[in-house]
């Protein structure tokens, strides 16, 4: 894919790509063959993105999961009121969506730094 | 006196929605400028397009209903729909619209370079589809019932037909300007009538609700009966009677004793104020403690709770992901971020929407008791707006709520047929506009009919199977083979099979009537719970058994969902892309029905 000397004439049909603009980076290439080390690479991106992704699973599986397993150990907590309203009706009509919302947010925000990171990396070497 | 406002309303919304699609076509001529177009399209509102698409008829009356009948338990219904979409957000949403892929089977065949994959993900975007139809056609039913009486089927004939008519005439395509105004009209139509019902009904203070039991009638009541229903009465009282009562014919007040009657379809009763209400025979009459428990109480009763809870949360949050008709959306994104930043919109959309179904489900336990009499509950938010409000002022609400109904029918039904015949048509009866139209009408005919013998199932109960099924099926195949290098073809065939067999056999046992208490109805009934691990086993295990069918360039595959697309090649390698994919214009509509 590297090219070496100058490059083939073509002709000019559109504003060139961003892309393509950029010196072509030896290690992207590596990327993209089929030994260990471009596995090697491949294979610590996809990790580095999957550990992101469980950071804010997990936390998002035990808020769903702990209520229905509290209410079964303590079934008075169907009588439990704040503010005169019942329990649940605030956690399940409303008052679980804004952690869950935030933890979307906040995973958007750390897999985008990953890859800007991931991006770096690769323009360095 | 609400009717014409409300057929008023409903006019309008299909026009409109008529007139943003045909606009949306001259701007989407070719697949070329689709894609010009796409990259322009903002997250937020390619999000508000998502939520329009995916907010049914379950969402806007199935939860509210079930919340009402079965207690408040039934709202996980909604934390699921909404999680389901922060599960896409981490595992799926940027992978998939890197890859390219534009369907379930483009993704099945692109990256397991399998034919025969693919035969089985358009059969099982077939089945999805339909049981997620056959409710919206349900609710349609519902709400012109609600508005004008008579029978069920005559809703659901009708949005059967202005759906298939749209779709086979290429008049109704899922345009996102079309998707993002329905999300918002059906939010508005919730959220006005739900304020005002809060600020204006004298209801008992809501926190009464976990006190004496609810039913009695606070003021004169009329209930109308459209299936034939067995009351007990608890006290003896004197009604006011139109139709059949235990085989006699009344027109005029009667006393009803103590004990239990039948009431014939097309009966009218009126209690009056302060009266108890009936028990009906066969639905659920749960306490106060049991009705705001946290936990789902199936067909009304506490039958292993923790288990059928997690079941339905397993179902929805894996099955938003194996939506057909909601993925498509993700591929008019402009990249990978981008796709994240809209999924993440989503949640917080449908987050602000699900308040809304709590607070009619409350509402409608203090306010409308009668629903639980005459079995209609589905219908509550429908008929509170009447209830609460006379004169314009009601006649306005319920014509809101009604159009907000029907645009949720509309959308998401169209997406589905269009997703359907999309299938069929490519994968089936041969490309070609006419194949297209010709599969949409076979569809839509076929759904109309099977449409009209759902009648006694909740809305909210069949949304929750096509999500099981989603789940047992394109859940596993969606995050294995975008985070997992060995999945090979045989072992995505053979889970495919699995859990989809398993899923759709068992709702269909449950459809059917078999296993109504205990563990089979658990297990029948809320089926993901054991679905789901059966077929994630499946391709695992098949997959490590055949690692000879593992595809040769399954690097180049793992990279294509993978890399940011700032470090791709100049020229991105596309090998998931069939050759024709060139010519299939994204909402699944033969590019030539567009060019006329």
């Amino acid at each position: 894919m590297t090219t070496t000397g100058p490059p083939p004439r073509e002709v000019v049909r559109s504003a060139p790509r961003r892309a393509s603009n950029r010196p072509l980076s030896p290690v992207r290439d590596d990327l993209y063959q089929a030994d260990a080390y471009g596995r090697e690479l491949l294979t610590s991106l996809m990790r580095a993105q999957a550990g992101v992704s469980l950071a804010v699973l997990l936390p998002a599986i035990t808020l769903l999961a702990i209520y229905p397993l509290l209410a079964v150990l303590v079934p008075r907590l169907a009588n439990f009121e704040v503010l005169g309203l019942p329990l649940t009706l605030i956690i399940l009509g409303g008052g679980i969506y804004p952690p869950l919302v935030l933890l979307g947010y906040w995973y958007v925000r750390r897999a985008e730094r990953l890859e800007q990171r991931f991006v770096e990396l690769l323009k360095e070497k | 006196m609400t009717e014409p406002a409300t057929i008023a309303a409903i006019a309008v919304v299909t026009v409109i929605t008529a007139i943003i699609s045909a606009r949306g076509i001259r701007i989407a001529r070719t697949p070329a400028d689709f894609m010009v177009a796409a990259r322009q399209v903002p997250s937020f509102l390619n999000a508000s397009a998502i939520s329009g698409e995916y907010l049914s008829a379950a969402s806007f009356l199935g939860i509210a209903g079930l919340a009402m009948l079965e207690g408040l338990g039934a709202l996980w219904y909604a934390v699921g729909y909404a999680a389901g979409y922060l599960v896409l957000l981490v595992a799926v949403a940027a992978p998939l619209r890197r890859f390219g892929a534009y369907t379930i089977p483009d993704f099945a065949e692109g990256r397991l370079e399998s034919a025969q994959l693919r035969r089985a993900a358009t059969g099982i975007v077939l089945v999805i589809c339909g049981f997620y139809l056959l409710p919206q056609l349900k609710g349609a039913g519902l709400t012109l019932q609600v508005a004008f009486g008579g029978p069920e089927w005559i809703g659901v004939v009708v949005l059967g037909i202005i759906v298939t008519l749209g779709i086979a005439s290429g008049g109704m395509k899922g345009i996102t300007l079309v998707q993002a105004f329905q999300y918002w009209l059906k939010i508005t139509a919730l959220a006005i009538p739900a304020l005002f019902l809060v600020m204006v009904l004298h209801h008992p203070p809501i926190g009464s609700i976990s006190g004496a039991a609810p039913h009695t009638f606070h003021q004169r009541t009329t209930i109308e009966f459209p299936q034939s229903e067995e009351l007990t009465v608890t006290r003896s009282v004197v009604v006011d009677a139109v139709g059949q009562l235990d085989g006699t014919t009344l027109d005029g007040p009667v006393t009803v004793a103590t004990g239990t009657h039948t009431v014939h379809a097309g009966t009218t009763l009126i209690f009056p104020a302060g009266s108890s209400a009936p028990r009906v025979h066969d639905s659920p009459s749960l306490t106060a403690q049991e009705w705001t428990s946290p936990l789902l109480h199936l067909g009304g009763e506490p039958n292993h709770p923790l288990a059928a809870t997690y079941g339905i949360l397993l179902a929805t949050v894996l099955g938003a992901m194996g939506l057909p008709h909601i993925l498509v959306r993700f591929y008019t994104n402009k990249d990978g971020q981008a796709a994240r930043r809209t999924t993440a919109f989503v949640l917080l959309l449908l987050g602000c929407f699900y308040v809304l179904p709590a607070v009619f489900a409350v509402l409608g336990r203090l306010e409308a008791p009668g629903l639980y009499v005459s079995g209609q509950t589905d219908s509550v938010v429908l008929v509170l707006p009447r209830l609460a409000a006379t004169g314009f002022l009601g006649a306005a609400l319920g014509a809101l709520v009604a159009a907000g109904a029907f645009a949720a029918f509309l959308s998401t039904s169209s997406g589905l047929l269009i997703s359907m015949a999309g299938a069929l048509s490519h994968d089936i009866m041969g490309r070609g506009v006419r194949a297209f139209r010709l599969s949409a009408i076979v569809i839509g005919v076929v759904m109309t009919g099977l449409g009209i013998f759902v009648a006694g199932i909740s809305i909210n109960v069949l949304v929750g199977w096509a999500f099981a099924i989603a789940a047992s099926t394109f859940c596993p195949l969606l995050l294995l083979g975008i985070w997992w290098r060995r999945l090979t073809w045989i072992g995505a065939l053979g889970g495919l099979i699995l859990g989809g067999s398993a899923s759709s056999i068992a709702v269909i046992l449950t459809m059917v009537g078999v296993g109504k208490t205990g563990w089979p109805a658990v297990l029948l009934g809320e089926p993901a719970i054991w679905t789901v691990p059966l077929a994630f086993l499946a391709m695992v295990f098949l997959s490590l058994a055949t690692p000879r069918a593992l595809p040769l360039d399954v690097t180049q595959k793992l990279l294509a969902l993978h890399l940011p697309e700032r470090v791709r090649p100049p020229a991105p390698r596309r090998p998931e892309l069939s050759p024709d994919w060139a010519s299939q214009p994204p909402e699944g509509i033969p590019a030539r029905a567009t060019r006329t």
